[in-house]
């Protein structure tokens, strides 16, 4: 399809698309002479970008012509590793790949594992795993943030990352919470330039004052992993000087549901309900017990109440108020533990509550609640916070982010004016979703999808003995709410497990074998492992790349894609859209090159592979292939009736939003419309969409949402309560013993915080310092080491450490010195700075490339320079004597903890050699030709 | 600043050859040349002007387009560099002129009015060459009025060791006079150096960090990370720095050899002690240290643009 | 043309106000300034050792960050770095061909590439270190405010201001005529105390840097609970009493 619009200039063409060089998704124009790449620019309609474009986006063009793209589909010839392979055709290819996949599902499914990274077609790609028939399905989140992704799902029905935003236009205070650079790149960006210009004040919560943290009015240098203390100590501070939003608690939230104390009782814990299974609560006007829902109540947030069983029973409130009031809170307490003065903390909590209370912002929207309340306007409390892998990456990440969400809601700053917003199509019913799919007929699909949330154990993928199912134990007693997978496991337990378990590893635009690896030196091990008789551990591995990265050596068929700029893809509703809190929105990407290598774009060979393996839903009955493309595939393929892959300009008449009948003209109109599709929220919807009647009937109406009901904010989280209840023997499915401890301590329905648990078991008299990473701005984890200008930028990285440090370890800027962890040496080059926190050393993620990758030269900085943290970190916690080694993760959603790493640091001996190490061997990229193979 | 090879052959070469064209045309104003002198003065004009050629030739290399090097004349209105182009072209006519006049003759009132013409265009051009220097505010070691004062001193200087020797080569002897022009300016040039030297080390920076990055005042500033790991331009070019222990043993060594042992040189030759072997030594070491000393003049100099790099300027 | 040109007073002088409090180090301008610069009118911005081990390039604009203590308060501070087309540009007046001149009618300085013979000399002039030398062609280049962008008639009228201006993502860049004291970046220069780089030296730069700020919520910290210790606080019980009504 010719996909591109004639400009103004004679010769020179513009196509509107959307950006890949990262996650952010922006609108840009791209601007070809004779078929040429020219110059990419920011789409200034484009609701993500507004015109403007990072530096990874305006390097788009170098990406087009690096040398690192792959150009044939490839099967390995030397040992796996090797880097050695000869150029197949597709169709041999697909033939190696069907015959497998074919055997695999007349078997046992679940011998297939498919994962997938920062891929945006998670949509298309989860529904051919549940087609398929898999558990063992997983993408990029439990790597990276389903911290976030789980706390926010389960607690208010949306959540940080890319799924909320600040009110830009609003916020007065603004707190950033270990964030350096998000999926929001842009947005993020023009936000805080938004709240600059209105003297907003930004307060940045963050080990590293770089980037974001830079900007903002205030530094707070926190101690790596300590931040839940910090927002106890805050909301201490709030409950002191009785600065709380009550209205906004008893309407929203479940603050005044009463809780049954009575420990020992299967109930404990959970809320009380009536007989028709609604929640309790204490009406202080009528003195008696009401539905918790109940319209003209006065509800007690305080107080001990007497349920009709004999049980007592607190408001949900009563029981928080108890917790964080407690000594052990107070700013005084923690300030050592998080390295924060305690007048620092007292005053932030004082600006909170100046701004959250004496400072509403007031909009003259009227607008009816789900109660069927008119109110005449909109009043927000102007307080925004946004939080990112600082808290996620650590392995008390999700009760962190749940008492960030915690402290929104007892300030009423929860998408209100001013506050933090949901972005459509969120906020969803708690917890976010269905249960994970268990069970299939033999040949049929999974009974849903392979990720889900569970609500208790007895959505748990567990076996009789109460272990997991899955091969990344997600969903198991040992992840119980692993809500996006583990998937930063997914090659250890391949390795672990064996051949009968696993079968073929599939993996999709992920660097497994490097910088997504928690351990490189071992993950690269593991994936060359072979038994006794010469056979890998793993015996088959497919890697669907567009680059020579490190993983594909790992690989025995490779895949290759296309890049972004020559293939369609999908930025769907049903995956990661590009809505905002002004409305949904989703996006399409054309082609507007033509690839000059034999590749396929990776969405058409998945749904190409569908087709010839006959799955349901790909291929008819008698396995006639359904579509013949993702183009296609967009268009036609519906998930529910009415719903598919892109909910503009559906219908016959492309009129329809969200549902309607597929439209063989939507692309046309996507097209024409800039390659994206928005659907401006009316202004009443724009606020309180948990419990607006219009935004929630219109979004029911979109097939947005599966109910209209008023999305019950959740204070206190009940499915937490009902894991800890089964590990202290309730009901029937029950954790085996060796994790009963372990759910009974961390499932508290309450935000706790814990030491994080590496640094928990770790000898910190030997590692005293913590050790994390960012993102740079102008890189793009691996993917930007091939680009000519973003190497320019950044084709090394440095250990940062204080200046009052270094001094004390006479180190000096540039020194080479030894990084060293409870899992190896590292060594690499040092920098000095005043803006850390004292205690912690950092890094740029991903810039040390493995010798022989990306096409770069042998004597390339990335590889001689650059170095990987990675390296020091491990996939598995400390060993336990007679106990196999817990994976090294929140223990309750399964995420990575990255950032629990804790270290020593030294100078190098004079005169060592000026290279990085570890430095594995080089493993670059030999293809054979085949007589005719073509180039 | 990194010190060019075509650069420093292009100022000490040029050096030696308008100083010595000076001095011919000075003599001859003043009438101290000896009469029939003409193929002592044409060897001298011929010598200078294969030095200068040298010079100019070296800094045409230096350019990244030659073919184009005559466009360099067109701005004479505000450019050195291009009035340098233009005195140093004009330098040849005039230099042939003045050989030509006392090889035929001519009459006194000529040849000593080219005499001066010859001094003033010759020291014109070192004077030019050395503003291409002195106009650049963003190099305080070179924006001073040392700059220009020391490139006629150097070349007046140059240009006397050589007289001198070519005297000797011609009449056996370097001569009172040219002994005492050759003494005394290689100890004014000595004095000059060290006047520069102490000079530039006494001068504060041109601007702190924080001020080149408009911090308010008093504030300080330290460079995080640079824009890019590898060198770039600006960093080849103005980032160029020496370590100042190194700078201090190379100071001595120029003031040794560039101008300490030419005067002592040049007084042995004055009292005739192997006069074409000391007038001989005196050059070579003027020639040597003079090269040096001008390594220095770049080494040590500093762009203002590199603090934005955190180097020290 | 090498003299710098007789500019009537109230000539335009179009140039760049640079938001030191906003600019999040992010690379935009930089990447993009080259991106245009590359695919633009105007010859390539040169690459050299793409995929080797010293990759290096010429860029109008270059991304540093600094560590800055004042008045006790420390921070770091992001600064592009670009041509500042100044109104007594020394870099003009040393080029000895006439290549570097200042245009009259909007003070914009620039190199014409076709005279210039590489003699480097308006590098050294600079004291913005903001000219690089193309190694490949031989002639000096600098940014243009990308004048192909600014008068392209073809452009949509909101798109004709500079590529790093128009991609900056956190509107750290501005753009306009600021010899007009009326223009929104004389005002914002004006409200926001915009300088002048290295004033002492002379050049009177045309682009103007804003200085970083710092916002504050002015409140009384809360005071430590008084004594009680355990338990909840009366102000909060007093909170807590009060009616409710859902
Ligand atoms: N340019 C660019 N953009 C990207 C990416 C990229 O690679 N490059 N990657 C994308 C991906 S996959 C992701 S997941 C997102 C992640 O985006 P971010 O959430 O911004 O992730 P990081 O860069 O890891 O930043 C984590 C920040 O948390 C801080 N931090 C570490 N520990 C703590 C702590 O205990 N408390 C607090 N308060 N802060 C802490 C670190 O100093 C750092 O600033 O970015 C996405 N966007
Ligand atoms: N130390 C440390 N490690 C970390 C993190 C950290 O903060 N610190 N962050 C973690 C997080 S949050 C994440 S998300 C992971 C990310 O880590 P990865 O998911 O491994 O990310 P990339 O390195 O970008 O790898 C993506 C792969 O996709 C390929 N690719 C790029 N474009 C395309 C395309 O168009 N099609 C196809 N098929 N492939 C393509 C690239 O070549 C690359 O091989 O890293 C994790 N690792
Ligand atoms: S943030 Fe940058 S790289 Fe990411 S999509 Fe937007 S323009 Fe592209
Ligand atoms: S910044 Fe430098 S190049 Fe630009 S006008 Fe001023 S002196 Fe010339
Ligand atoms: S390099 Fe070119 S522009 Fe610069 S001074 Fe020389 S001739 Fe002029
Ligand atoms: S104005 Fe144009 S040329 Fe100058 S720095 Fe900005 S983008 Fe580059
Ligand atoms: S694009 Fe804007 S924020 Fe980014 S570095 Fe440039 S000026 Fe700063
Ligand atoms: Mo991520």
């Amino acid at each position: 399809m010719e996909a591109t619009t004639q400009s103004t200039a004679p010769k020179r063409t513009v196509a509107c698309t959307t950006c890949y060089m990262c996650a952010c998704r922006c609108g840009i124009k791209v601007h070809l002479q004779d078929g040429k790449l020219r110059y990419i620019e920011g789409n200034r309609d484009h609701p993500i970008n507004r015109g403007v474009l990072c530096g990874k986006g305006s390097a788009g063009i170098m990406t087009a012509v690096s040398p690192a793209r792959l150009s044939n589909p490839l099967r390995r010839t030397g040992p796996r590793g090797s880097g050695q392979f000869e150029a197949i055709s597709w169709d041999e290819a697909l033939r190696i790949a069907t015959d497998r996949l074919a055997r695999i599902r007349a078997t046992d499914p679940n011998r297939l594992a498919l994962y997938t990274g920062r891929d945006q077609s998670q949509a298309l790609t989860s529904y051919f795993a549940q087609m398929f028939g898999t558990i063992n399905y997983a993408a990029h989140g439990g790597f990276c943030s389903v911290d976030m992704a789980a706390a926010g799902l389960y607690s208010v029905g949306g959540s940080f990352w890319e799924f909320g935003e600040p009110d830009w236009e609003h916020a007065r205070l603004f707190l950033l919470f270990g964030v350096a650079e998000d999926h929001d790149s842009n947005p993020i960006k023009l936000g805080l330039g938004k709240l600059k210009d209105r003297g907003a004040k930004i307060i940045s919560i963050n080990p590293v004052r770089t980037g974001y943290s830079a900007i903002a009015d205030e530094f707070v240098a926190i101690t790596p992993g300590t931040d839940g203390l910090l927002i106890f100590a805050l909301i201490h501070c709030l409950l002191d000087a009785g600065k709380i939003d009550t209205e906004f608690l008893i309407r929203y939230t479940n603050a005044h549901h009463l809780v049954v104390d009575a420990p020992g009782d299967p109930l404990h814990g959970l809320f009380a309900r009536d007989p028709a299974g609604f929640e309790l609560c204490f009406d202080r006007t009528a003195g008696a017990l009401r539905a918790a829902r109940a319209l003209g109540t006065d509800p007690a947030l305080n107080g001990v109440f007497t349920l009709p069983d004999g049980h007592r029973a607190r408001p949900a409130f009563a029981l928080l108020a108890e917790r964080y009031a407690d000594p052990q809170y107070a700013p005084e307490a923690v300030a050592s533990r998080c390295g924060i003065d305690a007048g620092t903390i007292r005053r932030i909590a004082a600006e909170l509550a100046e701004v959250a209370f004496n400072q509403p912002v007031v909009l003259q929207q009227a607008w009816t609640d789900t109660d069927g309340h008119r109110h005449a306007s909109m009043t927000g409390r102007p307080v925004a916070m946004h939080a990112m892998r600082g808290v996620s990456a650590h392995s008390n990440g999700f009760h962190t982010c749940r008492a960030i969400h915690v402290l929104q809601m007892l300030l009423g700053a929860i998408d209100t004016p001013g506050s933090w917003r949901y972005k459509s199509p969120f906020p969803r019913q708690i917890p976010g979703g269905p249960a994970p799919g268990r069970a299939r007929v033999p040949g049929g699909p999974l009974d849903g999808s392979p990720l889900g949330f569970p609500r208790g154990p007895e959505d748990l993928l567990v076996d009789e003995a109460g272990e997991a199912l899955r091969l990344d134990r997600a969903f198991s007693w040992e992840a119980p709410l692993a809500v996006h997978g583990l998937m930063h496991m997914a090659i250890a337990r391949a390795y672990e497990a064996g051949p009968d378990r696993i079968d073929t590893l599939f993996l999709f635009m992920s660097n497994m074998a490097w910088n997504s690896a928690m351990n490189p030196g071992e993950t690269t091990r593991m994936l060359s492992a072979c038994d006794a008789a010469g056979n890998y551990r793993i015996p088959f591995v497919i890697v669907a790349d567009a680059f020579a990265s490190e993983t594909v050596a790992y690989a025995d068929l490779v895949l290759p894609d296309t890049t972004y700029l020559e293939r369609y893809d999908c930025i769907s509703l049903l995956d990661r859209p590009i809505g905002s809190a002004h409305g949904p929105a989703d996006a399409i990407r054309i082609p507007v090159l033509r690839p000059d290598r034999d590749v396929r774009p990776f969405q058409d060979v998945l749904i190409d592979l569908a087709g010839r393996l006959g799955l349901p839903e790909f291929a008819t009955g008698t396995g006639v292939p359904l579509y013949s493309s993702y183009a296609d595939y967009m268009v036609r393929h519906e998930r529910r009736p009415g719903i598919g892959p892109l909910a503009g300009f559906r219908g016959k008449d492309g009129q329809a939003i969200g549902v309607g009948a597929p439209n063989p003209r939507q692309l046309d109109r996507y097209i024409k419309n800039g390659s994206f599709w928005q659907h401006e929220l009316p202004a009443e919807q724009l606020y309180f969409k948990h419990a607006n009647r219009a935004y929630l009937a219109g979004a029911k109406a979109m097939g947005l949402l599966e109910s209209d009901d008023q999305i019950v904010l959740q204070l206190y989280c009940e499915p937490l309560q009902r894991f800890r209840l089964a590990a202290e023997g309730h009901g029937s499915r029950r954790p085996p013993e060796r994790l009963r401890a372990r759910i009974s301590r961390f499932f508290d329905p309450l935000p706790i915080w814990y030491q994080p648990l590496e640094q928990a078991m770790t000898d910190r008299a030997k590692f005293p310092l913590y050790a994390i990473t960012q993102r740079p701005m102008a890189m793009y984890h691996s993917w930007g080491s091939h680009n000519a200008w973003l190497r320019q930028i950044l084709p090394e990285n440095r250990i940062y450490l204080h200046r009052d440090l270094a001094v004390q370890l006479g180190i000096r800027d540039e020194d080479w010195v030894w990084v060293r962890s409870r899992n190896g040496n590292l060594k690499c080059r040092a920098r000095t700075m005043s803006g850390v926190n004292r205690d912690t050393v950092w890094t740029w993620n991903a810039i040390g490339k493995r010798t022989g990758a990306w096409a770069l030269a042998h004597d390339a900085p990335e590889f001689r320079r650059g170095f990987l943290l990675n390296h020091l970190i491990s996939e598995y916690l400390p060993d336990r004597p007679g106990q196999a080694a817990d994976s090294n993760s929140d223990p309750i959603t399964g995420q990575a903890a990255w950032f629990d790493l804790t270290v020593s640091i030294e100078p190098c001996e004079p005169n060592t050699p000026d290279e990085t190490s570890p430095r594995p061997a080089a493993n670059p990229l030999r293809v054979r030709r085949t007589a005719e193979g073509t180039l | 600043m990194k010190p060019a090879a075509s650069v420093l052959l292009l100022t000490t070469a040029t050096g030696f050859g308008f100083g010595l064209l000076a001095w011919l045309g000075a003599y001859c104003a003043v009438g101290f040349l000896p009469t029939h002198a003409r193929l002592f003065v044409a060897a001298g004009v011929g010598i200078s002007l294969a030095l200068i050629s040298l010079g100019l030739g070296a800094s045409v290399f230096h350019l990244e387009r030659k073919e184009r090097a005559w466009r360099a004349f067109s701005q004479w209105r505000s450019s050195w560099l291009s009035r340098e182009g233009i005195a140093g072209v004009l330098s040849y006519p005039v230099a042939i002129a003045f050989a030509l006049a006392l090889w035929r003759d001519e009459p006194p009132l000529w040849t000593r009015l080219l005499g001066v013409v010859l001094v003033l265009v010759s020291l014109g051009t070192v004077y030019c060459t050395a503003m291409i220097y002195a106009s650049l505010k963003p190099i305080r070691q070179w924006h001073n009025a040392h700059t220009a004062a020391d490139y006629l001193i150097y070349a007046v200087f140059s240009g006397a060791v050589l007289y001198a020797l070519l005297n000797t080569v011609a009449h056996g002897t370097a001569g009172t006079v040219a002994s005492v022009a050759a003494v005394t300016s290689a100890g004014i040039a000595l004095l000059a150096k060290r006047a520069y030297w102490r000079h530039i080390d006494a001068q504060a920076p041109l601007a702190t960090l924080a001020a080149a990055i408009g911090m308010p005042g008093g504030a300080e500033a330290r460079a995080l990370d640079a824009p890019h790991f590898t060198e770039n331009f600006v960093l080849r070019q103005m980032g160029f720095s020496i370590a100042r222990r190194h700078a201090k043993k190379l100071r001595r060594i120029a003031l040794a050899i560039g101008f300490a042992l030419p005067l002592a040189c040049s007084v042995l030759a004055g009292c005739a002690l192997l006069p074409l072997a000391t007038a001989s030594l005196a050059v070579l070491c003027a020639g040597g240290g003079l090269l040096l000393e001008r390594w220095l003049f770049f080494a040590e100099a500093t762009h203002v643009a590199a603090v934005y790099y955190g180097r020290k300027i | 043309m090498t003299m710098l040109p007789e500019r009537p007073a109230g000539a335009k002088r179009l140039g760049l106000v640079i938001d030191l409090d906003t600019c999040v180090g992010c690379h935009a301008c930089a990447v993009n300034c080259k991106e245009w610069n590359t695919g633009g009118e105007a010859a390539i911005l040169p690459d050299y050792d793409k995929h080797g081990p010293e990759p290096d390039g010429v860029w109008f604009n270059r991304i540093h960050s600094y560590e800055t203590n004042s008045g006790g308060c420390s921070r770091t501070v992001n600064f592009p770095r670009s041509c500042l087309h100044c109104e007594d540009a020394l870099c003009v007046t040393v080029c000895p061909t006439g290549a570097s001149y200042k245009r009259v009618e909007d003070g914009i300085v620039l190199v014409d590439t076709d005279k210039c013979i590489g003699c480097q000399l308006c590098s050294w002039a600079c004291p913005y270190g903001a000219r690089e030398l193309d190694e490949n062609a031989g002639v000096m280049r600098k940014c243009t405010l990308c004048i192909d962008r600014i008068y392209d008639e073809k452009l949509p009228p909101a798109e004709r201001e500079p590529a790093c201006v128009a991609t900056c993502p956190s509107r750290a860049r501005h753009f306009g005529d600021l010899a007009d004291p009326d223009s929104e970046v004389s005002k914002l220069v004006e409200a926001r105390g915009g300088v002048d780089l290295l004033a002492g030296l002379g050049y009177r730069p045309t682009n103007k840097y804003l200085p970083p700020r710092r916002a504050t919520i002015p409140t009384p910290p809360v005071q430590p609970a008084t004594a009680s210790g355990k338990g909840l606080s009366a102000a909060l019980l007093g909170l807590l009493d009060k009616a409710l009504s859902r």
